[in-house]
């Protein structure tokens, strides 16, 4: 999620402490509380999932990539890469890796009529609809 | 600002484009949430004119630092101008400043539409319920009449440059990638495939260059039990272009609330034909796909620099990060909906 939570929370624990000065607007304080009570029930769905979403996720592209051998050229050293380091920032840089090496290999895959491109097409299509179940929340405005 | 200091200054402001008028004064204002890419207010003036007091609703919307949409607030005001007392219900616009100098930051000011709904929640309680099918009427054909309009007739194009017919999607779809590339805090592989999808089938020339109003759907307008329709808003997105990416914006599936109806109201083949009807247009199911998937390529890109704005320290008002983080998945499950892969 972007921005990253930490900097949000950060930011709204100033916002709440502005808004706790006796001589606020009403209406721009119910504004700035209600936006800020949704962002918080954001985050806090986002929190247990954030490292098992992204570990699982990395897995997954690593395993995508790994198997498109030859066609994934200079990122091939994505593929044997490992999540050791579990703090969120560190997670997120390497699936943001994975994911533009993907967007690489897609791209590469689309145009290619040859059996195993075909396949391993539908294999990123169906790794991208899963990408979109693992970041769902039941907070999401649509 | 605050709003303390806003309303003297917003009076004195008043005061000097009203010559007939003394005792000017800014009652009541307050801020109205929401206005990701304005800062919006309510407020009354008030007046004496040749010895009669005199008081009006008005809103006063002004830029802010950085927005979620980076848009020119005079074609947004000559847009709004253009439909005034048309079958396209709009506020009356008033005033458009654009130097810094009386509040700090370019604003307009407009007439207030009062007593009438804007809120999509409230659409799916009673009574309004059983207004959906006349919502949805009167909706897609105001849609259609935007698209009718003649936008050289209205004068528009002095202040949107219209584009060949040909090339409207090429320009909409580089404007709006541009966008992604400047402003992604991340990569985005569903948007990404989606963009290469809609350069290599691009869709027919426009049968028309028309009046794209660029963010028409539920939210947007004004509404009432019956399922009247009192007023088009935000017009900031405004331009020449297809009228078919009015539609396509309009059927986006992330503006159908969950409900798998577009714009929570109507199946799309309804909101389709009601926009046919009055717009005297075709609406060809191959083109209207193609604007359908590009205006979920705009809806993230719009999602995405709101998030950049707040993440650059622009706008750090909490109302940029909640389409950032809630409309982001949502969107990429639209795009994956509408390519078939859902």
């Amino acid at each position: 999620m972007k921005p990253d939570i930490p900097a949000v929370l950060a930011e709204l624990a100033g916002l709440v402490a502005r808004n706790a000065v006796p001589d606020v607007d009403p209406a721009e304080r119910a504004g700035a509380l209600s936006l800020s009570a949704a962002l918080l029930a954001m985050a806090a769905e986002a929190w247990d999932g954030a490292a098992q979403r992204l570990v699982e996720e990395n897995q997954a592209l690593r395993t995508l990539l790994s198997e498109a051998g030859d066609r994934v050229g200079p990122n091939a050293g994505l593929a044997q890469a490992v999540d050791d380091d579990l703090r969120i920032s560190t997670l997120s840089a390497a699936n943001a890796r994975l994911r533009a090496a993907l967007i690489e290999l897609h791209a590469a895959v689309e145009g290619d009529d040859a059996p195993d491109a075909r396949a391993l097409e539908s294999r990123i299509w169906e790794e991208l609809r899963l990408s979109t179940e693992r970041r769902q929340m039941s907070a999401a405005l649509a | 600002m605050a709003s303390a200091d806003l309303a003297p200054r917003l009076a004195a402001y008043a005061a000097s484009r009203m010559p007939g008028a003394v005792d000017v004064e800014v009652r009541d204002l307050s801020r109205i949430s929401g206005g990701a890419s304005r800062q919006t207010f309510r407020f009354r003036l008030a007046w004496t004119e040749d010895g009669v007091p005199r008081e009006r609703r008005m809103i006063l919307r002004r830029d802010p630092p950085a927005s979620l949409i980076d848009t020119e607030r005079r074609v947004e005001f000559e847009a709004y101008r253009a439909f005034f007392g048309s079958r396209v219900p709009v506020p009356e616009m008033i005033w458009l400043e654009e130097g810094t100098e009386a509040l700090d930051l370019p604003f307009s000011v407009a007439a207030e539409i009062t007593d009438f709904e804007a809120a999509p929640a409230l659409l799916w309680t009673e009574p309004y319920l059983a207004a959906h099918e006349t919502l949805a009427r009167n909706k897609w054909a105001i849609l259609g009449e935007i698209a009718r309009a003649d936008p050289f007739e209205l004068g528009l194009d002095r202040v949107m440059p219209p584009p060949e017919p040909e090339s409207c999607w090429v320009r909409e779809l580089g404007m709006w990638e541009k966008v992604l590339d400047e402003d992604e805090a991340e990569p985005l592989p569903i948007t990404r495939a989606a963009i290469r999808w809609l350069r290599a089938n691009p869709p027919p020339a426009a049968q028309k260059i028309g009046v794209v109003h660029g963010d028409f759907r539920t939210g947007n307008y004004l509404y009432d039990r019956e399922g009247g329709i009192h007023g088009v808003l935000d017009w900031e997105m405004a331009h020449l272009g297809d009228p078919l990416e009015d539609l396509g914006w309009s059927l986006n599936p992330v503006w159908n609330f969950k409900r798998n109806l577009a714009g929570g109201l109507v199946p799309d083949a309804v909101a389709i034909a009601h926009w046919e009807a009055s717009s005297g247009l075709r609406a060809d199911p191959t083109a209207v796909h193609w604007w359908t998937l590009f205006n979920c390529v705009k809806g993230q890109a719009i999602w995405i620099s709101s998030a950049r704005a707040w993440i650059d320290g622009g706008n750090r008002e909490p109302i940029m990060v909640l389409p950032a983080w809630g409309m982001q998945n949502p969107q990429d499950r639209a795009i994956l909906k509408v390519m078939g892969r859902l």
